[in-house]
């Protein structure tokens, strides 16, 4: 960091400021800057990515909020849960002559008087959450700054003793001469931030944060210069910013209520800042499955590297299933399946799948061996007990309260690629009150559409999901239907053995990169399907539209399982014969 | 400071320096000191001088104590601004003598606005805009007349009017609304006063209907100040919130009345001493809450309407603030169409803080509420033919769809509008051509007819779609549900009588009855989608018969006798009742349904899964093309969802097309020819192919392809259209599969007539054999003996058992023969 006359880790505004003050003196007219960038997301750019500034950056978790420093820069990884809007701020002032920015900070950096020269600019808000149902393979909390902790197990135990961490941090930054405590930064940064704001920051940090837990750890992430259709809601994305956490809004609270406070009110009820930190945004990325695994093997997607991935995980996936090959392999493309394409209410590439022949004392087996394949497996994955008491208590879709003017969370909001386990041999009958049939109606929804309905109150709106849903059910589901149904038939239930972390990093890698590999279909393959198709309807009359659709799915995710891009004849030749099986074991 | 007037709300704008230098100094030229009652401050706070037309309306002024007018926007002025600028204060007009004819043009600070200008102007348009050039009065003037008379409160003005009379009028008023409104406001005052000089209340202009309305999430920073109008609909509305105009104290000690203090930019100030000479006592005004005016204020959210929503986002809110009447104007769920100024208010941190946020809170001053239909499209009055209430309801319509309006005109003069339509009409569910011209024609329907009698003749269409499974029809059904100006989608199989038609009902808490409408009421003048209508419990289907062709559903239970209009369409489909369609059963054998509701229907579909490798093909083809291909570049030459529901709501409301003579003629002539058909030459049997109800349909649905082609004549082309639509509807479910020609009695009995006259000559086949073979009083027969003498004697051997049940059932019933069990006596 020698030879910069700012410090992108601890002081991001410092860089701000300087690449402003620069732009301005550079004659640019600050009145211009208005839904642009002067430089700053470029320079962070350069800093995190070409320089590794990256790994440097802390992660934002419950753990870290305690020490990290407001007005440093942080990262922050979390699944967009809900939009606030716009908010307006004053971008640009001009103060005793000289141009200032509030781009990046809640606060002003000098009072702004009665300033004649004042740009308004937006920015959005953004609520992000952590990813409903992330796998702790997949939390990247386990790493980053801090890698004098190894690995996510201790990550528990460090939460407990949160002091000899925060020594720990502070003697390891103090050694990266990063200086973070309040007077040294004070020294540094001049005279320019008002005092009092920064010793409130560091004093109230430590004792404002309220504990958080893993999965309730809320950021508000402002987002500056960024077109709309970037950022979707149910997205996951990793933002880096500076981080602020606001202590002193609560005097407002104290303070005389006042008739134009009618709106700030609002505001408090729905983002109490002492306890939602805020994050400034300067460069946001989208995160795809592989970025999240931790240690991805560096490799290049051959197919010969492949298809050894895909035996042996073939292997481990027969291993969990008692040894049931036909189970393994649709399993297989179960993992691999997602929705490439919409046309009108048709959700193309879903395939969703049920194993039945489960009883009590399978499902105690095999039902938790499932999950955990799947857990190690995937990066988000839930469990959800099928039971009339859930059906009819939980809240599945999201809704709309505008008492709070928050889209409060249901089960269903998740990211893209979850995974939804449903145990249906739990279900015993039942009555289903009006909440439950809503639930089940939803739950099938989504299976049919992969859309989930968000209930506005007023209205509802159907949003697209996109989850990979295995159910487990004694007799064939009839009230989740599903796209592949098949009897499940263990032969073994020897222990499924230990695999290392470095094969499980393969795997996920390889279930991460072939899900997301382009598929076609040549003009002579295409005759052959049709042929095929129009061959077995003849036969089986029953055959529609639905079949035709699974067996496509089916024959692009063989395509895809081997890493290849275009469907040949012997992956459709297996496809047909594991259909035949199925109908075999159906019949 | 006494000046009654609390100015319109500073503006960033007016947070800047001097201007100009002048000084907002109140002096009159006369040399006589002003007293406070005669200072008129100007609502304009960004002029700095704003000379009074006449001497008539200072004094007019003073009358006026705190003219609401102002009021709307006074609540909004913040505290900042004496925090931010403590050195300013509204520049009160100076009132410098009426009528200075060469008095400097007066410009709004920062603008081009000149004061004078925007006065002439907005006079103006208010006196000269006529509605249509020979109207004698001008509208405006006649609304103002009309406020007069009625002691309302507010004017409504046309935006559209204004941008019409003066454009530049407009754009200055949508640029500087703040400015523009506050002249606007004296103009229309000066004017009330001149036309009735007692008249006491404030005439406020409410501006409507801009030339363009702003999608809320487009909403961004050099909106600011600016008139916007927006669509939404309201989620929430805080209580009433009354708001200090006007505070009175009261001396604690001596009880002295102070005169009243007005709010000055949103703070008053609690005088320290009493005023009376006597007392002078320090911190002793107290404030008397009754002697206080207050006026309304109301914070209202609104959230944009699902369909402005883009993909991937959620709902963006913004806040509104109404003003006095406008309090309470939408409830929640309302779908309104605003009109107001965008604003917004700097936050601060804290009352003490000096750190001020640099946030804005942004909310809009809300001149002019609309509310908009909640359905998609326009309900009222679809079919009905009461006259006289069409043309009012014109003026109301939105008239800011000209454009769109003009469009639709321009589509539907294309010569193959209807096959586009076609084409347009569930665009990825291929084949079913003519399927889709019978659902387009029940969408657009035909015209409903009251006769004096007292008689109704329904215009609704009924379509039935039968046919095999997975061919589609409930994807027909969703889309034309999503389409329908207003329906319900329901499914046979869950609904039953009182859900499709209406219930009684204890309300809970009071005890009261009350009734709740079904799915069929609720769908009245819209489309009721009835999914697996052959899975629906008898009970409810036979109330059907009452909804289809009366249109209403009567109701008599627990003291509640009533009869509701459920002007509805019914689109229903059903499932054979075998798995598969049996071609050589009736439809009422396949179906199940009884032949009297059948016959209700106007078209009945049949759609078959014909075992055809052709069809398998083009399946097989559309589903890897789907999988594999882009199926956008498909899709050509269609009219989107949003047009075609524009489209159809236009014609349906808006066209009403008459039978022409010429069509009335082809009516008749087709339709003895289609009964004529069914006379065969030389045959003795008699086969209806037309019964009055398909005359009936026959006319709803030429109606509806004139409707098609906005025209308001049905024409022959038409005539001829709907015979074949009915044909071909016809021919798939009305063939007698035996003879192979149209047979009604199919549909309206369910037993074809060459059926019956089969079934007549194994009766008397039967009666033969059995005169033959068994005497009187003799021994009984066995009937399969008497099957097989019957299969060796007639040239059709397909005979069945059931088949001679049945007509030694009728012969029973002559009294010719006993059946016991197995055995069949003569007597």
């Amino acid at each position: 960091m020698v030879g910069r006359p700012y410090d992108c880790l601890a002081n991001p505004l410092g860089a701000v400021r300087f690449t402003f003050e620069k732009a301005v003196s550079s004659g640019s007219d600050p009145a211009s800057f208005n839904r642009s960038d002067w430089g700053v997301a470029d320079l962070f750019r350069e800093f995190l990515f070409e320089n590794d500034g990256l790994s440097q950056v802390p992660i934002l978790t419950p753990s870290t909020v305690k020490w990290v420093q407001p007005n440093s820069l942080v990262r922050f990884r979390g699944m967009i849960q809900d939009m606030l809007g716009n908010e307006f701020y004053v971008g640009a002032y001009k103060s005793k002559d000289t141009w200032n920015t509030n781009k990046f900070t809640d606060v002003s950096q000098f009072p702004m008087g009665s300033s004649p020269d004042m740009c308004v600019w937006e920015r959005r808000l953004i609520y992000c959450v952590p990813v409903p149902g992330q796998n702790l393979w997949a939390d990247a909390t386990s790493d980053g700054v801090a890698n004098t902790f190894a690995t996510s197990a201790s990550r528990e135990k460090r939460q407990r003793d949160a002091c000899s961490v925060y020594d720990e941090v502070e003697m390891q930054d103090s050694n990266n001469e990063i200086q973070d405590s309040p007077s040294a930064k004070k020294m540094r940064e001049g005279e320019s931030l008002p005092s009092e704001d920064m010793n409130v920051g560091t004093d109230c940090g430590m004792v404002m944060v309220p504990e958080f837990d893993r999965n309730n750890f809320p950021c508000l992430v402002k987002i500056y210069d960024s077109p709309e259709s970037d950022l979707k809601l149910n997205d996951v994305f990793e933002f880096i910013g500076v981080l602020t956490f606001d202590t002193d809004v609560k005097d407002d609270k104290n303070g005389e209520i006042q008739l134009e406070n009618c709106f700030d009110q609002e505001e408090l009820v729905n983002q109490p800042p002492s306890k939602v930190p805020r994050l400034h945004c300067l460069v946001h990325r989208k995160l795809s499955p592989s970025d999240l695994i931790v240690r991805a093997p560096t490799m290049e997607p051959k197919p010969h590297l492949i298809k050894e991935i895909r035996q042996s995980l073939l292997r481990h996936l027969s291993v969990v299933l008692g040894d049931d090959d036909l189970a393994a392999n649709f399993l297989l493309l179960h993992l691999l399946s997602k929705v490439h394409l919409r046309v009108d209410s048709i959700a193309v590439g879903k395939l969703s799948l049920n194993l039945t022949g489960f009883d009590k004392s399978s499902i105690s087996v095999f039902g938790n061996r499932i999950n955990d394949a799947v857990k190690n497996l995937l990066p988000f994955s839930q469990c959800i007990p099928f039971t009339v008491d859930f059906l009819n208590t939980a809240s599945l879709a999201p809704v709309k309260d505008y008492q709070t003017d928050r889209l409060v969370p249901g089960v269903l909001q998740c990211a893209e690629g979850s995974h939804f386990t449903i145990d249906e041999t739990e279900l015993q009958s039942g009555t289903l009150n009006s909440n439950g049939v809503e639930n089940t109606r939803l739950l099938k929804d989504l299976m049919e559409f992969q859309k989930v309905e968000y209930d506005f109150k007023y209205y509802k709106m159907k949003m697209d999901a996109d989850v990979q849903i295995l159910i487990l059910s004694e007799g064939k589901s009839n009230i989740l239907p599903a796209d592949i149904v098949i009897p499940f038939h263990p032969s073994s239930a020897s222990p499924s053995g230990i695999t290392d972390e470095q094969t499980l990093n393969a795997w996920r890698w390889y279930l991460a990169i072939a899900r997301s590999l382009p598929h076609s279909i040549g003009a002579d393959m295409q005759k052959v399907v049709e042929d095929d198709m129009v061959a077995a309807r003849q036969v089986d009359r029953s055959l529609g539209t639905e079949d035709f659709n699974r067996w496509l799915t089916m024959g692009r995710l063989m395509g895809v399982s081997f890493g290849e891009t275009c469907l040949s004849h012997e992956h459709w030749q297996m496809v047909k014969e594991m259909e035949r099986l199925r109908k075999e074991r159906l019949k | 400071m006494v000046n009654n007037t609390p100015s319109r709300r500073s503006t960033p704008r007016r947070n800047t320096p001097r201007r100009n230098g002048s000084t907002p100094a109140v002096s009159t030229p006369g040399g006589a000191p002003s007293s406070p009652d005669h200072m008129v401050s100007s609502p304009i706070g960004n002029t700095f001088s704003s000379p009074p037309p006449s001497d008539t309306r200072r004094k007019r002024a003073r009358r006026f104590e705190t003219p609401p007018s102002h009021s709307r926007f006074a609540a909004a002025s913040t505290p900042d601004d004496s925090a931010n600028s403590p050195a300013y204060s509204p520049p009160p007009a100076s009132s410098e003598g009426g009528g200075e004819p060469d008095a400097p043009s007066m410009f709004v600070w920062g603008t081009s606005i000149s004061v004078q200008d925007m006065n002439a102007a907005i006079l103006m348009f208010l006196r000269n805009f006529r509605w249509r050039d020979d109207d004698e009065e001008g509208k405006y003037m006649k609304a103002i007349n009309h406020v007069i008379d009625t002691e309302g409160e507010s004017l409504d003005v046309d935006a559209n009017d204004m941008f019409e009379y003066d454009n530049d009028l407009y754009t200055k008023m949508v640029r500087y609304p703040l400015e523009v409104l506050a002249i606007f406001d004296i103009v229309l005052m000066d004017m009330v006063s001149r036309i009735k000089p007692l008249f006491e209340k404030h005439i406020q202009a409410r501006i409507f209907n801009l030339k363009s309305s702003t999608s809320m999430r487009n909403l961004n920073p050099s909106d600011i100040e600016k008139m916007v109008s927006l669509k939404g609909m309201i989620i929430r509305c805080s209580s009433v919130i009354p708001e200090i105009r006007e505070a009175v104290f009261r001396c604690l000690v001596c009880g002295h009345f102070s005169d009243p203090i007005v709010v000055d930019r949103g703070r008053i100030s609690e005088p320290t001493t009493c005023m009376k000479e006597e007392c002078k006592t320090k911190n002793s005004m107290t404030l008397v809450h009754n002697r206080c005016r207050f006026a309304d204020k109301q914070i209202v959210r609104v959230q944009e309407t699902p369909d402005e929503i883009p993909e991937g986002g959620t709902p963006h809110t913004v806040s509104l603030l109404m003003h006095d009447k406008l309090v309470d104007a939408g409830k929640p769920g309302d779908r309104v169409e605003i009109t107001g100024i965008y604003r917004a208010m700097p936050m601060r941190v804290g009352q003490a803080q000096r750190t001020v946020k640099s946030l804005f809170k942004t909310y809009i001053d809300c001149l002019h509420i609309k509310k908009t239909d909640k359905s998609r499209m326009n309900v009222e009055d679809p079919m009905e033919t009461e006259e006289g209430c069409t043309p009012q309801d014109d003026q109301g319509t939105p008239m800011d769809d000209k454009e769109q309006i003009e469009k639709l005109k321009e589509l539907s003069k294309r010569p193959d509008i209807y096959d586009m339509l076609t084409r347009s009409l569930a665009p990825n569910i291929w084949e079913l051509d003519d399927v889709k011209k019978g659902l387009l024609c029940q969408l657009f329907g035909g015209s409903a007819l009251t006769l004096q009698s007292g008689a109704n003749f329904r215009g609704d269409i009924n379509i039935l779609l039968v046919g095999d499974p997975g061919t589609s029809k409930s994807q027909l059904l969703q889309y034309i549900h999503k389409l329908a100006p207003r329906g319900i989608y329901t499914s046979g199989r869950g609904s039953s009588a009182v859900g499709l038609t209406a219930y009684v009902a204890k309300d809970p808490e009071t005890g009261e009855t009350v009734l709740e409408s079904g799915a069929l009421v609720l769908s009245d003048k819209g489309i009721c989608c009835i999914d697996e209508f052959d899975k629906m419990s008898e009970n409810a289907r036979s109330m059907l018969h009452e909804v289809m062709e009366q249109q209403t559903v009567s109701i008599a239970k627990a003291g509640i006798i009533a009869s509701l209009n459920a002007r509805t369409s019914v689109l229903a489909c059903a499932n054979p009742s075998g798995s598969r369609y049996n071609p050589r059963l009736s439809v009422i054998d396949n179906i199940h349904l009884p032949p009297t509701l059948l016959s209700r229907f106007d078209l009945i579909y049949l759609i078959l899964d014909k075992a055809d490798e052709q069809t398998d093909r083009r399946l097989a083809k559309h589903i890897v093309a789907l999988h594999f291909e882009n199926p956008e570049n498909s899709e050509q030459n269609v009219i989107d969802l949003p047009t075609l529901i524009a489209y159809l709501s236009y014609a349906r409301k808006n066209i009403h097309p008459e039978l022409s003579d010429e069509a009335a003629e082809e009516l008749t002539r087709g339709y003895v020819e289609m009964r004529r058909r069914g006379n065969f030459p030389g045959s003795s049997k008699k086969v209806i192919t037309a019964t009055p109800r398909q005359i009936e349909s026959l006319i709803r649905l030429s109606e509806a392809l004139a409707r098609i082609r906005f025209s308001e004549l049905v024409e022959k082309k038409d005539v001829m259209e709907a015979f074949r639509l009915l044909e071909v509807a016809l021919q798939q479910s009305a063939t007698d599969h035996a003879t192979g020609t149209i047979d009604m009695d199919l549909i309206t009995t369910g037993v074809s007539a060459s059926e019956r006259m089969r079934r007549d000559n194994l009766v008397g086949l039967t009666r033969n054999i059995i005169m033959e073979k068994l005497q009187l009083g003799g021994p009984s027969i066995r009937m399969l003996e008497l099957l097989e003498e019957l299969k060796q004697r007639s040239i059709n051997a397909e005979l069945h058992l059931t088949d001679l049940r049945n007509a030694l059932g009728t012969l029973a019933s002559e009294g010719f023969v006993t059946v016991h069990g197995d055995s069949v006596k003569r007597v």
